[in-house]
């Protein structure tokens, strides 16, 4: 049987290719991941052995919770235990902490550690100048000093924040501000990318580092772990032992660089797994829509050798035997094909890794992969499995074929027979249910239990799909054949096309299936992403009306102290910042202060008053209509303000400025801001002199935000003046949702490469059995142009079908579940991304079209002499 | 009743306007020594308005004749006319249009479209073309269907025909389009004696009441008996010709066939040697009227 097995793999060589493929780049897939997870556990490893430089052994608290003194960090005490501990050399606290350092108004959060007591504990590296010896210096990485604009023995600004009692009651606490100039003394490298996470690091003194720690949390100086240098000579173990039976008593454990390196490194990949295991449901997701395909492959294969399997079955071979063959042979190709997608993903992650090398990225990067026992049994055992499932139908319907179609005429049935009925109905429970439960988890959402809501909805969204994907062979082959009736108007080619696409119902719907599912979820996380975007930044719009809000407070106009009136923004700053590329719309402030007069008569002083012309703060401001009120006898007042002094849009003010006073209506807006604004006459009115202190600035790409506002800090660098606005927050999570939705579609596109596969595998089998009528078609005048345009045609349909579907499905899925998430803090905006929905439909049927050209080129090779050929 | 053996190339048939002509047509396949001849320079004509069958022994070349006598294959010398095209210098998208419009084909397996309906397969070579069916083409499938008894049928698909159905179905998408010749490879081989005698007749009737030329290849002698000529073919050159065949003239032609191959083989042959023999007999009446022999 083993023999007969392979030879038969042998005559179906090419469609067990075909479908081999589908296997190996799922494979791959899971190999790619498995294996780049390991990448990133070597180099979190390196980094984290590269943090404690050369020292021998590392003191950290236990991570034994019955051992006594568990949970006490390491105090100064605890130290100069350590250090009196015969062998010791020295032994230094790790500890970091950051600072806050500025320089010509620029300014970087930096990660500092101290420069210990022995160089071999340090993981920093002096390249130039010196290590700091004083508090008040510091020694700072090369690209840190650039940014700063600063040198070696130049100063920067350390700006220190102490939260300090309030004046008025005792809950309420004040942030206080002191900066401190400290000298550059050298410039420090991080060789092996012990910090490569936070971006490098600085060194302080050791004092400097302690007080800075005891700043922000108070009290004794408390450290994570220790690391220790041993004296020349001195014997690893032994001092190990001797310090477990001194320090070891009060809660801590001794360990060696490397163990304390392994143990970090599994404490931090427990988050790196749940990444692994993300990008696995992914694996997954191809895994299954390969399975599909090669259930598809396998199920015409047996179709064809219906009659083989017959004539085995007269000459003595067990139902058992040919299931076993049918069986032995997906195992082997699942194997081969498991084989070859292990290593094309071990190449892949290989290539990465050599390309990544040569990137400079301060992270330390293994130069080659390392394969574990996992990496290699998992591809292969998961690839092989879904093989021999996807081929279990099929074997089983090599086992029903009679030996007494041996005898019959080889003519395939036309059309198989309708779908079983506990299929459809198990398949509408799903529906129905799944359903159900969405509908329960929006109601769970809307009522403001989102993490409850959303499980159930995912649950209900599975269910549903599930039972949808289930339910395809009723439906699909319905779809298909409505369009292909459509299509048959168009001649010839499209008549016998549609034809073609619903002789096989299954076949057809197992194929448009394995489209739709990736489709869907592409659409699903496109519309999702486009509505929670869209939704956001309607809520940022709220909040924040402005992209770029400056505001240089307001200038009296006749300073009490004698100097120089000031200038507010001048002409040639407000000329230079509409210069700045990016810039779309300015509106100028001019501010003074008035005494308002309330409704209720009472009165305040030193209210602001902006003038900005109506038509210039329109264009500037995100949301419609903001300042449509806006006129000379109309001011706009901000929620906070009117709600405080019960203003109503129609109610009167009155104004008193230093040139004069004035009576106006109110528009309550929710303008962002507590200043009143005015039109400029009603401002000339009060304050003649009163002069340009504020801009209001939108921005052209709100995805350009941070270069644009980088680029208006410069400009404003020499001009004491606020910058508010949204630019920043919306450029910040726009990225993060355009990031993860590009990642997330990349994983989902490699299931919707296979599934396309899936249709170039269907179409070229349709012209292996199709191979005499096609002959027949060509003898009785059918041309080669008009057999190409037909397969063509097929695969379109196919193809589109399959997309179409998916987006629809996707935009059902997208809604809701963006619902589900976003409904309880925005009010979610149901977006369609027309762009990319038609983009995923556009690649579907252009490939489904490229998946033709094969199997039509070979169809239109057969000879029409072939038709008069008998089997 | 005239049954000819030929030993040499038989002359030049002289007739005024056959439907299909061949000329020195030659196929070779294969190159140096184990190159075969399959046609060796066959002139042979087959006139208008009649039904002609092509016999011969197993690898005899009737059925590469046919071939190239209907643009299916390429000649590797020689002429082929239907009409006054020569099929041999036509391109492949020429060669389309030729089977389209003025050929028709009828085959052993039917070779109908599972998914289209009887009519819907009778009609295809119109669809193809990009035909609109006007109310001569609709007359024309009228008569067809009435002629070949399937007005019940056209909305059956083939799996729910009977193999006589569906070659007569065959038979009528061979003939919608009205061509000038139709060719049938074995169109009985795959029928029952009842179904196929049934198909015969059709074939028969379509000639002498439709006006349709028919060359069919056949090794049954008594489907060749439903033919006007039966022409003989053996060795990939035509080996007799019998006008008015009945069964046992058939048979009788092609047992001097299997003798005169036997001679030939035995290397009893001159060259240049021609035999006629008149047999007698009225056209299918006797059973034992007719006979072929062959002189040496």
């Amino acid at each position: 049987m083993f023999g007969l097995t392979l030879a038969q793999m042998r005559r179906s060589l090419g469609r067990l290719t075909a479908a081999g493929i589908a296997i190996v780049i799922g494979t791959a897939f899971v190999a790619a991941t498995l294996l780049a997870g390991e990448v990133l556990k070597r180099s979190s490893y390196d980094s984290v052995a590269a943090s404690f430089a050369d020292a021998a052994l590392i003191v950290r608290p236990t991570s034994d919770p019955d051992a006594a003194g568990y949970g006490s960090p390491l105090t100064q005490g605890d130290l100069t235990t350590i250090r009196l501990t015969d062998g010791v050399r020295a032994a230094d606290p790790v500890a970091s902490t950051y600072v806050v350092l500025g320089q010509g108004g620029k300014s970087v959060y930096q990660t500092v550690i101290g420069v210990g007591s022995d160089p071999s504990l340090q993981p920093l590296a002096v390249t130039e100048g010196a290590l700091p010896s004083s508090p008040d210096e510091i020694a700072l990485p090369a690209d840190v000093v650039a940014r700063l604009g600063t040198t070696v023995g130049g100063t920067v600004t350390q700006t220190v924040t102490v939260v300090v009692p309030g004046a008025g009651s005792e809950d309420e606490w004040e942030w206080e501000e002191t900066k401190v100039t400290l000298v550059v003394t050298g410039l420090v490298d991080d060789p092996n990318g012990a910090f490569s996470m936070t971006g490098g690091a600085g060194l302080l003194t050791d004092d400097a580092i302690q007080t800075r720690i005891s700043f922000d949390f108070g009290g004794d100086v408390q450290f994570r772990e220790a690391t220790v240098a041993l004296e020349d000579g001195a014997d690893v173990e032994s001092v190990r032992a001797d310090l477990e039976s001194t320090i070891g008593q009060l809660g801590f454990t001794v360990l060696t660089k490397d163990e304390a390196a392994a143990a970090s490194v599994t404490a931090l990949t427990n988050d790196e797994d749940v990444f692994t295991m993300t990008i696995l449901a992914f694996a997954a997701i191809a895994l299954l829509v390969a399975a599909l395909v090669i259930a598809n492959t396998f199920q015409v294969i047996v179709a064809q050798r219906t009659r083989t399997l017959a004539l085995l079955r007269c000459v003595g071979a067990s139902k058992r035997q040919l299931r076993s063959s049918v069986l032995l042979e997906a195992s082997l190709l699942g194997v081969i094909a498991s084989a070859i997608g292990f290593a094309l993903g071990a190449l892949l992650v290989q290539i990465t890794v050599l390309a990544l090398q040569r990137v400079d990225l301060d992270i330390p990067i293994p130069r080659s992969i390392t394969i574990t026992v996992a990496s290699v049994v998992w591809p292969l055992a998961v690839g092989t499995l879904v093989t021999v499932l996807a081929s279990l139908v099929p074997a089983r319907a090599a086992t029903r074929v009679a030996p007494l179609a041996a005898l019959r005429p080889a003519e395939l049935d036309g059309l198989s027979k309708s779908s079983s009925k506990v299929r459809l109905i198990f398949s509408l429970l799903l529906v129905v249910g799944g359903g159900a439960l969405m509908a329960i988890g929006l109601g769970l959402s809307a009522s403001s239990s989102v993490e409850f809501g959303l499980m159930t909805a995912m649950l209900g969204g599975a269910a549903s799909f599930v039972g949808v994907l289930l339910g395809a062979v009723f439906w699909v082959p319905k779809i298909v054949a409505g369009i292909a009736r459509l299509l048959s108007r168009f001649g010839a080619s499209a008549q016998l096309a549609a034809a073609n696409t619903v002789r096989n119902p299954r076949r057809t719907a197992a194929t448009s299936t394995a489209l739709l599912i990736g489709v869907t979820l592409v659409a699903m996380m496109s519309v999702g992403a486009a509505t929670a975007r869209n939704s956001l930044a309607t809520t940022l719009d709220e909040q924040y009306p402005f992209d770029v809000a400056i505001d240089a407070g307001v200038i009296s106009s006749a300073p009490d102290d004698g100097t120089d009136p000031a200038t507010g923004l001048t002409p040639a700053l407000i000329e230079d910042l509409s210069k700045v590329s990016g810039v779309a719309a300015m509106a100028q402030l001019s501010g003074t202060n008035v005494t308002v007069t309330w409704p209720d008569d009472s009165t305040s002083q030193d209210v602001v008053v902006n003038a900005v012309d109506p038509a210039a703060a329109a264009a500037a401001v995100n949301p419609d209509g903001l300042f449509d009120g806006l006129d000379d006898q109309t001011v706009v007042v901000g929620l906070f303000v009117a709600s405080a002094y019960h203003l109503d849009s129609g109610s009167t003010l009155q104004l008193a400025g230093v040139d004069g006073t004035v009576t106006v209506n109110v528009v309550v807006a929710n303008i962002g801001s507590d200043n009143i604004i005015a039109t400029p006459a009603v401002g000339r009115e009060l304050d003649g002199a009163a002069v340009v202190n504020g801009v209001w600035l939108k921005i052209t790409d709100p995805s350009d935000a941070s270069a644009i506002v980088a680029d208006i800090r410069d400009t404003m660098s020499q001009t004491p003046a606020a910058l508010t606005g949204a630019a920043m927050e919306r450029a910040a999570m726009q990225q993060v949702i355009d990031t993860i939705l590009a990642v997330i579609i990349g994983l989902l596109g490699i299931a919707v490469v296979i599934a396309l596969i899936g249709v170039a595998n269907t179409l070229s089998l349709s012209v292996l059995e199709r191979r005499r009528e096609s002959a027949t078609l060509r003898a009785i005048g059918l041309s080669r142009r008009q057999l190409r345009t037909t397969l063509a045609i097929e695969g379109t349909l196919i193809a589109g079908v399959g997309a179409v579907l998916g987006v629809l499905l996707g935009l059902v899925y997208g809604w809701i579940g963006s619902t589900v998430v976003l409904g309880s803090f925005a009010g979610v905006r149901l977006t369609v991304p027309w762009r990319d929905l038609v983009l995923v439909v556009a690649i579907a049927i252009a490939a489904g079209l490229l998946a033709s050209v094969l199997p039509a080129r070979s169809a239109a090779r057969t000879s029409p002499v072939e038709a008069l050929a008998v089997e | 009743m005239d049954t000819t053996v030929y030993q040499t190339p038989p002359p030049v048939p002289e007739t005024s306007t056959p439907a299909v002509r061949a000329r020195s047509l030659t196929k070779l396949y294969g190159h140096g020594e184990g190159m075969v001849r399959a046609l060796d320079g066959v002139d042979v004509d087959f006139a208008a308005g009649q039904f002609t069958a092509i016999m011969g022994p197993s690898g005899s070349g009737k059925s590469t004749l046919m071939h190239l006598l209907a643009g299916l294959d390429t000649a590797s010398s020689g002429e082929a006319f239907i009409g006054s095209t020569d099929v041999t210098k036509l391109d492949d998208n020429q060669l389309t249009t030729l089977r389209r419009d003025r050929v028709g084909f009828v085959f052993q397996s039917f070779n109908l479209l599972p998914m289209f309906t009887a009519e819907q397969n009778i009609t295809l070579p119109l669809t193809l073309a990009g035909v609109k069916i006007d109310a001569d083409t609709k007359e024309w499938l009228a008569t067809l269907v009435t002629t070949l008894g399937l007005g019940e049928r056209l909305s059956h698909r083939p799996a729910e025909l009977s193999g006589g159905q569906q070659q007569r179905v065959a038979i009528a998408r061979a003939l919608i389009a009205r061509p000038e010749v139709v060719f049938a490879d074995e169109p009985t081989g795959n029928l029952d004696t009842r179904s196929g005698a049934e198909v015969l007749s059709f074939l028969r009737r379509s000639v002498r009441e439709l006006g349709r030329t028919i060359i069919m290849v056949t090794h049954d002698p008594a489907a060749a008996a439903y033919a006007d000529r039966v022409v003989l073919i053996a060795d990939g050159r035509i080996a007799g010709d019998i006008a008015n065949p009945t069964p046992e003239s058939v048979l009788a032609g092609l047992d001097a066939l299997r003798t005169f191959e036997t001679t030939a083989d035995t290397g009893a042959t001159g060259p240049g040697a021609t035999g006629t023999t008149g047999a007698t007999g009225a056209t299918g009446a006797t059973a034992t009227g007719a006979t072929a022999q062959v002189s040496v």
